[in-house]
């Protein structure tokens, strides 16, 4: 019970003033009742790892594994972290898979809103990442940001798209792109195959490329899997592939000491 | 606060044709407050070897003392002046030795080393204070302007500079950088260094 | 726990900044100003871009540079694009510089207890035909001067600025004085080699460069036009001119 009248009748937040009553004459500060039934995500919990994308001469490839961790568990081993919105654009997330499944709901309600008009208008990948940026950043000005770093990439009117949003709302676009471990580990490969050589780059030298770099990304990230999709973003539109399976060989384990079965 | 920037000061040395040069400031300070406006932070060795020693001033007393004692030690029993590759090399053993409990002084020296056909090569060189040498072939430097000095002197400084233009360069960079820097300047003092003589200049500087 | 390990808990914190590096930096002239930064966008030790614009176009007379967390940067430098535009529409003519630097500040400062983490650096022409700079700290401190860098890379520009454009620490020939504006073609020169001193001398400058330079209505460009790969991006025959010149940086 509030036994102050003067707060009787108002809103919990007394940040505004509906009533006109201003200047407000000193009150004691209401608690807000439902603040501590307020959380916020303090950290990920459910976690996917890197995602790649590179430009290439008809449009933008992107990959990521199938894998979503629980800490050091590997939890959940049949995650699309892969998702297209509209007809010209998918997204890659890395970070927390709830936080993800969020923002595929948001984007695939926004998607549904722009069909109901009946404009003819539809969303490309520049607005979709236009529109993600500034709910990323609007989330980190809350202090409740939600935890991904993003890639976003497509294809519409004959231009390629890719570019980066992350948890900070902090954005840029490059030729290549790689979230998590793989902005170290397959960021050097990419930028060696890709950079520069954006316009020559045929789709099966890119899928190569790709390939390559989540095959080494095996062999290193502890969080990472040997099973990923691949997006395809060209002229025919977005084709997510099936799950395709990496293949690796671990004879060389055998020889080193510390590495494979210990025989002495 | 870091104890580097406990009483301020910094130091550089660049290199020229056949001269090199060496520059510090003059202040001592206590942080913010300033102390005095002519503190020495530079030292010759040798006839031939300058050696400038910004940081912590109680260790700069006792670095100058030390290597006083360990150059005429040298001289003693090598019976033979002590070159300046070789005084680095004895400055950086000496910081060294104090690993774990450095001594908080970043040194910056110069000389002239004596080649094989009897004419002098310009040599300069740094450590940190735990003694990793830096031999640079342009300028290096030290000190709470350290930053300063890199960018001003990266934009100054040019090859094979006659001594009169080495020290301009060198006088020029050492004053707009230590200009911007709260706990360095207070005046300043620049030592050329050619074959056959030693140009000190103490200059005016700003005194804010 | 038994092991200890909840002893001393641990309160993590979500962290709203980021640092993406980088350097811009302003010099004015007599009629003429000119805007200049990398295009270099890094966090800790990753280069994320190599291109990401940190100069921004205001209007035909005004250039806004941003730099230190890029989200905030790029956030700001649209709310201000947006301001300005309101401000065409209700007054039917582009915002003064000077009314522009004010805005910054006030926009600046309502972020007082919630700041963005950028520092910005406008440049452009004045309404009398002079080239002006102003220079701003993250929470609206402002003031008009004739050249400003600011950045990552600071420390090491701004004092070689002092000297070469100010002539800090030089003394005139006798019976002459050092002229209080520099040509275009020397502040092209300092400008250019401040970034390649930057670049050399600071991780996390480099990649590429971005010159904007803005010139009073009716001013010479003074051979700008024939200068490498200057770009022009004025929008009236007879206004204020601007221009774009970009060069690379060392990429390491």
């Amino acid at each position: 019970m509030d036994h102050f009248p003067t707060n009787w009748g108002r809103p919990r937040n007394d940040a505004f003033d509906p009533y006109g009553t201003y200047p407000i004459h000193q009150r004691p500060a209401v608690k807000d009742n439902f603040a501590e039934g307020v959380q916020h995500t303090q950290q990920p919990i459910v976690t996917g790892t890197s995602v790649l994308a590179i430009q290439y001469k008809d449009g933008i490839m992107m990959a990521a594994d199938n894998l979503a961790s629980y800490g050091s568990l590997a939890r959940f081993k049949d995650v699309r972290r892969l998702h297209a919105v509209g007809t010209s654009t998918v997204i890659g997330a890395s970070g927390d898979m709830s936080d993800f499944q969020a923002i595929q709901s948001i984007l695939d309600d926004l998607v549904i809103d722009e069909f109901t008009h009946g404009d003819g208008h539809d969303l490309g990948p520049a607005e979709v990442h236009e529109y993600l940026s500034r709910v990323m950043y609007a989330r980190r000005s809350k202090m409740n940001p939600l935890w991904n770093s993003l890639l976003v990439g497509g294809f519409r009117d004959g231009k390629r798209f890719l570019s980066y949003v992350d948890l900070l709302g902090t954005t840029y676009s490059a030729p290549s792109i790689a979230t998590g471990y793989g902005a170290y580990i397959a960021i050097p490969l990419l930028r060696a195959a890709v950079d520069g050589k954006q316009d020559q780059l045929t789709e099966e030298a890119a899928k190569s490329i790709l390939h390559e770099c989540m095959r080494v990304l095996f062999y290193r990230d502890a969080r990472s899997l040997d099973k990923y999709q691949l997006a395809i973003v060209s002229e025919a539109g977005v084709q997510i592939s099936d799950q395709i399976q990496l293949d690796t060989t671990w004879n060389f384990a055998e020889g080193i000491r510390g590495y494979g079965a210990q025989t002495q | 606060m870091s104890i580097m920037e406990y009483n301020g000061g910094s130091v550089i040395a660049m290199v020229g044709k056949e001269c090199v040069a060496i520059a510090s400031d003059l202040r001592l300070g206590n942080q913010a407050l300033g102390i005095s406006s002519n503190f020495q932070k530079i030292f010759q060795m040798t006839d031939r070897i300058f050696l400038g020693l910004p940081g912590l001033a109680t260790d700069v007393t006792t670095l100058k003392e030390t290597f006083r004692f360990r150059v005429n030690m040298y001289t003693i029993k090598e019976e033979r002046e002590l070159e300046p590759e070789t005084f680095a090399h004895m400055v950086s053993s000496a910081l060294y030795e104090r690993r774990f409990g450095p001594y908080f002084i970043e040194p910056v020296m110069c000389g002239l080393q004596k080649t094989h056909d009897g004419s002098y090569k310009p040599f300069i060189a740094a450590t940190d204070l735990i003694g990793c040498l830096n031999f640079a072939k342009d300028f290096v430097v030290a000190g709470t302007a350290s930053s300063k000095l890199f960018g001003v002197a990266e934009g100054l400084w040019e090859p094979d500079l006659e001594p009169e233009d080495l020290f301009e360069t060198c006088a020029q960079t050492l004053l707009n950088a230590v200009d911007r820097d709260a706990y360095s300047g207070w005046g300043a003092e620049v030592y050329v260094l050619t074959k056959d003589k030693v140009i000190k200049r103490t200059l005016k500087g700003r005194m804010d | 726990m038994p092991d200890g390990s909840f002893a001393h808990p641990q309160q993590r914190q979500f962290n709203p900044y980021s640092d993406n590096g980088g350097t811009i930096l302003a010099i004015a002239g007599a009629d003429f100003t000119v805007i200049a930064g990398d295009t270099r966008q890094s966090e800790g030790y990753s280069i994320q871009t190599r291109y990401a614009p940190k100069v921004f176009r205001l209007t035909d007379r005004a250039v806004l540079a941003v730099n230190g967390f890029a989200a905030d940067g790029n956030m700001f430098v649209k709310k201000v694009k947006q301001r300005l535009e309101w401000y065409r529409h209700a007054h039917a003519k582009d915002m003064p510089l000077r009314a522009i630097a004010r805005l910054i500040q006030t926009m600046l400062y309502a972020q007082r207890f919630f700041p963005y983490y950028v520092y910005n650096i406008l440049g452009g022409i004045e309404e009398d035909g002079t080239g002006a700079v102003y220079s701003f700290d993250p929470v609206g401190s402002y003031e008009r001067e004739a050249c400003r860098a600011a950045g990552a890379a600071q420390s090491l520009v701004q004092p070689f600025l002092d000297n070469q454009i100010y002539f800090k620490n030089q003394k005139a020939a006798p019976g002459t004085t050092h002229p209080a504006h520099l040509p275009l073609s020397d502040v092209l020169s300092i400008v250019i080699d401040s970034f390649t001193s930057a670049t050399e001398r600071h991780i996390e400058v480099g990649d590429g460069l971005e010159i904007y330079v803005v010139v009073a209505q009716g001013r010479s460009p003074q051979g700008l036009d024939a200068f490498r790969g200057a770009q022009e991006l004025s929008t009236q025959p007879n206004g204020d001119r601007m221009f774009i010149i970009r060069r690379e940086l060392k990429k390491d």
